[in-house]
């Protein structure tokens, strides 16, 4: 009975994990860029969700759209006037820009909401099977990650847009070629990034407390996602984050909560050496 | 016999304004009583660095309105010079070599949390200069053998032992205790004294692990310790951990007739993120507001200093701040005391603090602790926090929860 409770913690657990690498993995596998901001735009789409039900009484659901639509916005400013200008570069000069930037939209989100962490107390309940628990809330963030992640797939595989960001990440100079608009091909990318950070804040804001201490575990937790999973490849992301919550859940069970963290690092390393192209061996969106 | 006694003038002329330069930086020195402190003012630990900083400030305002503090019969103007070290504690300790040596400070305070204090405090021995901390309550940070570190607040294990005893006489059939701690300097040792004071009062300790930094998922734990059929569960950790580990509590349908969580209801974020779910949470505190004290310093009694702040900020002081600004009536009264800005002299006079603040008796032990004495333990009730011990102060019954 443990074993199956376990089991399904790590699912669910695991939908959130790949609820936050979506994005990472989709601007990392089509740009070459490390996105250090994602953490960031994490916690601001769950500040901008917490505030509109805060002060103006707006349920999280409905202020997902919004507040997702809004971080796009971001994100895809930030490409076409800032992260273009280097994008061609080797992958630390990003880094270090969005490194930078992530310095600064963590700072101002510091002085202007204050470290203090805020929570939407909005309690959805749980489902209860047997005796098999499941939170409400982080079902709906398992939905969403599948919904976004099939979405996300469908885009790419059969939009013009989608057939563009695939084209410009297969062979950059071709698709300049073909008349393909590159700038905005990146910056539509990195806006979509945008887009599912801001969204998976929106569902944490009811799961976790909406603080900025938290923006380095969700990038770190994003970074293993994808690194487990295969670099840029959106079912990649959705692999890895299933394969990490299952193995933290459980390595926690036995081995005490001390240690799963390290478990799920050693699992990392250890794809690194036997198989670096990650667990479903995807490159890309070829 | 020309070129001498140029060379000599020139000589005599540079020693003359050299002595002058001596004599005024002296003088400036004794004008001012100079005060460093690395802050955390961005960063993680921003909320508690501004803190400190606010009741600092506070209390140079009322030093200094009143002419400042009375050093050798002279009063003397304080001031704090301070650096923002963005919650990493390797800056903190580099801050705190530059406030020594650059801005000749003549003390210092410690900044939020035992990690980054025990960095503070290396550097701090090492150049002599007393340091007072606020915000540092682990044994393993004070048993160094410092001889420059006082602390205001008064051991972990002061918290531990009197809670077990306090529950166990509330709940005569109060038998299995689980607990788990957050691995990090603070938070484990609370854990670790809690384990060991439930043993020693006889309780079982049913479940005792620690977790990693940088979880974000505790219901592995939680499952866990549901199986272990706790009376009391006890978990420490920041508040963002503690806030997450209670929702997860209640999503995983766990319950205990008694939640611990320290020093989650110490701070009024924890209540307001969890809203009904913080209720009948229980924790132990360095202080609160409905103690009474009458002591010396710019605010005699309890009273004056939490009339005072929350005229000011329009909210209540929780201990971080009680403490902090205890720090400051605490070095303020050992400077006067000693007659002098220096640092043997004011070090001796810490020594020897016998002094009671509105925050409470401060006398430091051998190790540079405050003395061990009653502390507060609280409940959360109707999102209200209440005191349900000591004795004298308590306002409020523990509530089981159901």
């Amino acid at each position: 009975m443990t074993i199956l409770q376990t089991l399904v913690n790590g699912i669910v657990l695991g939908a959130l994990y790949a609820c936050l690498a979506v994005g990472f993995s989709l601007v990392w596998g089509v740009l070459n860029i490390i996105n250090m901001l994602h953490g960031s735009l994490i916690i601001l789409g769950g500040y901008l969700t917490f505030f509109a039900w805060h002060s103006y009484g707006i349920h999280p659901l409905l202020a997902l759209p919004f507040v997702a639509i809004f971080i796009f916005c971001i994100g895809y400013v930030l490409q076409l006037t800032l992260i273009n200008r280097v994008v061609n570069e080797p992958v630390l000069t990003t880094l270090t820009l969005t490194f930078g930037l992530d310095l600064i939209l963590y700072n101002i989100m510091n002085v202007y909401y204050t470290a203090t962490p805020v929570r939407v107390t909005l309690d959805l309940g749980i489902v209860q099977i047997g005796n098999i628990v499941m939170p409400v809330d982080r079902l709906l963030g398992m939905a969403l990650a599948l919904i976004l992640t099939g979405l996300l797939y469908v885009v790419m595989r059969g939009s013009r847009i989608g057939r563009a960001i695939v084209a410009v990440r297969m062979d950059r100079t071709a698709a300049e070629l073909m008349g393909v608009r590159v700038d905005r091909i990146y910056a539509v990318t990195f806006g979509i990034g945008a887009l599912m950070a801001g969204a998976a804040g929106a569902v944490f804001s009811m799961v976790y407390p909406v603080t900025t201490n938290l923006t380095g575990a969700f990038l770190g937790k994003a970074f293993v996602v994808c690194v487990i999973g295969g670099l840029g490849s959106v079912p990649g992301a959705l692999v890895g984050g299933l394969v990490l919550g299952i193995i933290e859940s459980f390595a926690g069970q036995f081995f005490g909560p001390q240690h799963a963290l390290t478990v799920g690092f050693l699992l990392m390393l250890f794809l690194l050496v036997v198989k670096p192209t990650g667990l479903t061996g995807i490159k890309g969106y070829e | 016999m020309l070129f001498g006694s140029r060379w000599s003038f020139g000589v005599r002329t540079a020693a003359a304004v050299a002595m002058v330069a001596v004599s005024v930086s002296a003088a400036a020195a004794a004008d001012v009583v100079k005060i460093g402190a690395p802050l955390a003012l961005t960063g993680p630990l921003a909320d508690e660095g501004k803190k400190q900083e606010d009741v600092w400030r506070m209390w140079l305002e009322k030093v200094n309105a009143a002419g400042g503090i009375e050093v050798g019969g002279k009063p003397t103007k304080v001031e704090l010079v301070k650096y923002d070290y963005q919650s990493d504690g390797q800056r903190a300790g580099q801050l705190a070599e530059k406030l020594i040596t650059d801005d000749k400070v003549n003390f210092l305070l410690a900044p939020f949390g035992s990690g980054h204090t025990k960095i503070v405090a290396a550097v701090a021995e090492r150049y002599g200069t007393p340091l007072v901390a606020c915000v540092s309550s682990s044994e393993s940070v004070f048993d160094q053998g410092l001889k420059n570190l006082f602390g205001t607040l008064s051991p972990n294990g002061g918290m531990t032992t009197a809670m077990v005893k306090f529950f166990k006489s509330k709940v005569p059939d109060l038998k299995r205790v689980a607990v788990l701690g957050r691995d990090d300097v603070f938070p484990r040792s609370m854990a670790k004294a809690i384990s060991a004071a439930a043993k020693a009062e006889g309780l079982d300790v049913v479940y005792d692990q620690l977790y990693a930094v940088g979880t974000l998922d505790h219901s592995a734990a939680l499952s866990a310790i549901k199986a272990a059929k706790p009376d009391w569960i006890y978990v420490t950790g920041y508040t963002q951990d503690l806030i997450l580990a209670r929702k997860q509590m209640a999503d995983l349908g766990i319950k205990a007739p008694i939640i611990t969580m320290v020093t989650g209801p110490a701070y009024k974020e924890f209540v307001e993120a969890l809203g009904e779910l913080a209720n009948g949470v229980t924790s132990s505190s360095w202080w609160h507001h409905a103690t009474s004290y009458d002591g010396v310093g710019v605010w005699p009694t309890t009273a004056d200093f939490y009339k005072e702040f929350v005229a000011k900020h329009k909210d209540d002081p929780d201990y971080v701040h009680a403490s902090c600004a205890a720090a400051m009536v605490t070095l303020g009264d050992a400077i006067k005391r000693a007659g002098s800005l220096d640092k043997d002299k004011v070090r001796d006079a810490l020594v020897d603090t016998d002094i009671t603040t509105f925050y409470g008796p401060v006398k430091f032990a051998e190790t540079g602790m405050n003395q061990v004495r009653d502390l507060p333990i609280i409940q959360v009730q109707d999102e209200a926090i209440k005191v349900l011990a000591p004795a004298d102060i308590k306002n409020a019954d523990l509530a089981l929860i159901k």
